[in-house]
C-alpha cells in the first residue's frame, strides 16, 4: 500500500499516537503539553467523526437510485445520516 | 584427429560396408535428416529451458514424443516470457542433427523456427502481448497512485446481479463494521457483452462525485469466463479512471489484466471488501476510545503532577525555614545543656576553692579572731554598765509620761497631770503638784 493509500483518518490516529508517546515520555514542557492536548483531542474528534459517517447503517443504491437522488439535490447517505 | 587415426579392419564374415569413420557416418546423417521435409507439427510443450543461445523443449501427446529446440532470437521474437508444461503449440521447422566431436555429445532435435500458442495458450498469449504493451505504455501506475480513502463513505461495486461476489462483497463490508452507502452497479460478467457493460458501469460509476471507490467482484471460471476482464478497453478505462479500482476478479491463481491496471488486486470479494475500507471500523472505533481515554488521562496527569511540583516548590522556602529552625533549637539546646555543665563543674571547682579558702583562711587568722571576740566581749560589758536597769537598781527611778516616754526636766513633768516613776521593782503612778503646796 502506498503512503497516498492511507487517508486522513488513519494520518490522524498515527499523530494521536506520536502525540500520547510525547505526553508518556514526560519530556513535553507545560505549553507544549496543553497544546499537544488540545490537538489530540481536536483529532480524536475528528476520528469520531469519520467513523460515525460510516456508522449509519449500510445502505444499499443501485446506481440509477443515486443518480436520481442526485439528480433530486441529496446526496447519498444524507437520510441515514439525518437520522 | 580422426584422419590421424589408423583405420581399422572390418568384422569377419559382415556383408555390411564399412568402417566407415563415425564422423562421416554422423555428418551424413545430420545431411539426411536436413533433408527431411520441413512441417509443422503440435502437441504439449514439457521442461522448456532457456538457454543463452538456444531454448530447449519437448513436444508430446499420446503417442509420441519430439526433442525440440529454438535459437533464442527467434523465441525471443515470440513475446512469451515462459510456457508452462501443457500449453499447446504449433511448431513449424524440421529435423536436425548435431553430429558432436570426441568432445561433445550428439543431440538430435526439431529445430523450430516458427511458433504458435494454441488453444487457451493462445489466450494467454493474446492476453502476455497486451498486458507487455499495456506496461509498457505505463497504465499499470495511475491507478496504484491514486488516494484511497481509509474510510470512504460512498463505495461502488460492479458485478453480477446475482452473482455470489455480489454477497460476499457485503459480507465483508458488515465484518469490516462499515455501514456506509454501497451503489451497485450490475453487469453481465462472462459473455461477450461483458467487457463493454462493465467499462460502462465504471465509468457511470466514476462519474459521480460521492463514489469514493470502486469494487469490480467475479467469482472464478475459465480463462476464456474471465477474458472479459483482460479487454483492452476496458482495462485501458480502469488505468485511466480518477477514482481508485479495487479488483477481486477469479480464484486467486487468474491473473487478468484488470488485475495489472487496477488500484489494487484482491483474490477474493472478501479481500476487496477490505481493501476498500482499510480500517476495521469496530476495532478502530475501541482504539478511538482507548486514545481518547489515554489522552484524557495523560492530559489530567500533566497538570496534577504539575500542581504537585509546583505546591511542593511553594512549600520549599518554609520547608527550608522550618528546617533551620529546628536545627537552632537543636543548638540551644546543645548550648544549654553545655552551659549547665560547665557551670556545673565551674559551681564544684568554685566551692572546693572556697572551702579551700576558708580552710586557708581559718587556719591564717584564728589569734585575731580571738582577740577580737575579747574586745567585743569587753564592750559588752561596758554596756550593760550603762543599762537603765541598773541604775534602778541602785535605788534610781524613772520618770515617765502616759505614752511611755522618759520625763527628764522639771517643766516637763509641770505639763502632765500624771506620771509613771520606774523603780526597779515595779512602777508607781504619781500626780505632780507643785512645790509651792507642799508646804
Amino acid at each position: 500500500m502506498s503512503d497516498a493509500a492511507t487517508a486522513t483518518y488513519e494520518t490522524a490516529c498515527t499523530r494521536i499516537e506520536e502525540i500520547i508517546r510525547r505526553l508518556d515520555s514526560g519530556e513535553a514542557g507545560l505549553r507544549e503539553t496543553l497544546d499537544l492536548c488540545k490537538e489530540g483531542s481536536r483529532l480524536v474528534e475528528f476520528c469520531a467523526g469519520e467513523l460515525d459517517a460510516v456508522a449509519h447503517g449500510l445502505e444499499e443504491l443501485r446506481l440509477d437510485e443515486l443518480v436520481a437522488r442526485l439528480e433530486a439535490g441529496s446526496r447519498p447517505g444524507a437520510t441515514a445520516h439525518a437520522a | 584427429m580422426a584422419d590421424a587415426a589408423p583405420h581399422p579392419d572390418g568384422i569377419p564374415g559382415s556383408r555390411l560396408s564399412g568402417p566407415w569413420p563415425v564422423g562421416d557416418y554422423a555428418a551424413a546423417l545430420r545431411d539426411r535428416l536436413r533433408g527431411f521435409k520441413r512441417v509443422q507439427v503440435f502437441g504439449e510443450v514439457f521442461g522448456l529451458k532457456l538457454g543463452r543461445a538456444k531454448v530447449w523443449f519437448e513436444l508430446r501427446d499420446s503417442s509420441g514424443a519430439l526433442p525440440c529446440s529454438m535459437w533464442r532470437k527467434d523465441w525471443d521474437l515470440l513475446g512469451l516470457d515462459t510456457l508452462g508444461d501443457g500449453a499447446v503449440v504449433v511448431a513449424a521447422g524440421g529435423c536436425d542433427f548435431y553430429p558432436g566431436s570426441r568432445a561433445s555429445s550428439p543431440s538430435f532435435s526439431f529445430a523450430v523456427t516458427k511458433l504458435r500458442v494454441a488453444g487457451e495458450g493462445d489466450l494467454l498469449a493474446q492476453v502476455e502481448r497486451l498486458r507487455r504493451a499495456l506496461a509498457e505504455e505505463g497504465l499499470f501506475e495511475p491507478q496504484k497512485r491514486l488516494p484511497r480513502p481509509s474510510l470512504p463513505r460512498v463505495i461502488g461495486v460492479v458485478s453480477g446481479e446475482g452473482g455470489k461476489a455480489r454477497d460476499d462483497v457485503l459480507a465483508g463490508l458488515r465484518r469490516r463494521g462499515w455501514a456506509g452507502t454501497i451503489v451497485w452497479a450490475f453487469a453481465p460478467v462472462q459473455d461477450r457483452h461483458a467487457a463493454p457493460a462493465i467499462t460502462r458501469a465504471l465509468q457511470d460509476l466514476a462519474a459521480c462525485e460521492e463514489v469514493e471507490v470502486i469494487v469490480v467482484a467475479r467469482g472464478g471460471g475459465s480463462l476464456a469466463d474471465l477474458f472479459a476482464f483482460c479487454d483492452e478497453t476496458l482495462c485501458r478505462t480502469v488505468a485511466l479512471l480518477r477514482v481508485p479500482v479495487i479488483s477481486s476478479v477469479g480464484h486467486h491463481t487468474d491473473r487478468t489484466l484488470i488485475d495489472d491496471v487496477a488500484a489494487v488486486a484482491c483474490s477474493t470479494p472478501t479481500h476487496a471488501a477490505e481493501a476498500a475500507v482499510p480500517v476495521d471500523c469496530a476495532a478502530a472505533r475501541a482504539q478511538r476510545q482507548r486514545l481518547a481515554g489515554r489522552l484524557e488521562r495523560r492530559s489530567r496527569l500533566a497538570i496534577v503532577e504539575r500542581a504537585r511540583v509546583l505546591a511542593r516548590l511553594s512549600r520549599a522556602p518554609a520547608d527550608h525555614v522550618e528546617r533551620h529552625r529546628t536545627r537552632l533549637r537543636q543548638h540551644a539546646r546543645e548550648l544549654r545543656a553545655t552551659a549547665r555543665r560547665r557551670l556545673e563543674t565551674s559551681g564544684r571547682h568554685t566551692s572546693t576553692t572556697a572551702l579551700v579558702l576558708e580552710r586557708k583562711v581559718r587556719a591564717a587568722s584564728g589569734a585575731e579572731q580571738v582577740q577580737h571576740a575579747r574586745n567585743l566581749e569587753r564592750l559588752a560589758l561596758a554596756l550593760a554598765a550603762h543599762e537603765p536597769q541598773r541604775a534602778l537598781e541602785r535605788g534610781y527611778a524613772l520618770v515617765e509620761d502616759p505614752s511611755g516616754e522618759p520625763v527628764t526636766s522639771a517643766a516637763a513633768v509641770r505639763e502632765h497631770a500624771e506620771l509613771t516613776l520606774r523603780l526597779h521593782d515595779g512602777t508607781v503612778s504619781v500626780r505632780p503638784q507643785p512645790y509651792g503646796d507642799r508646804s
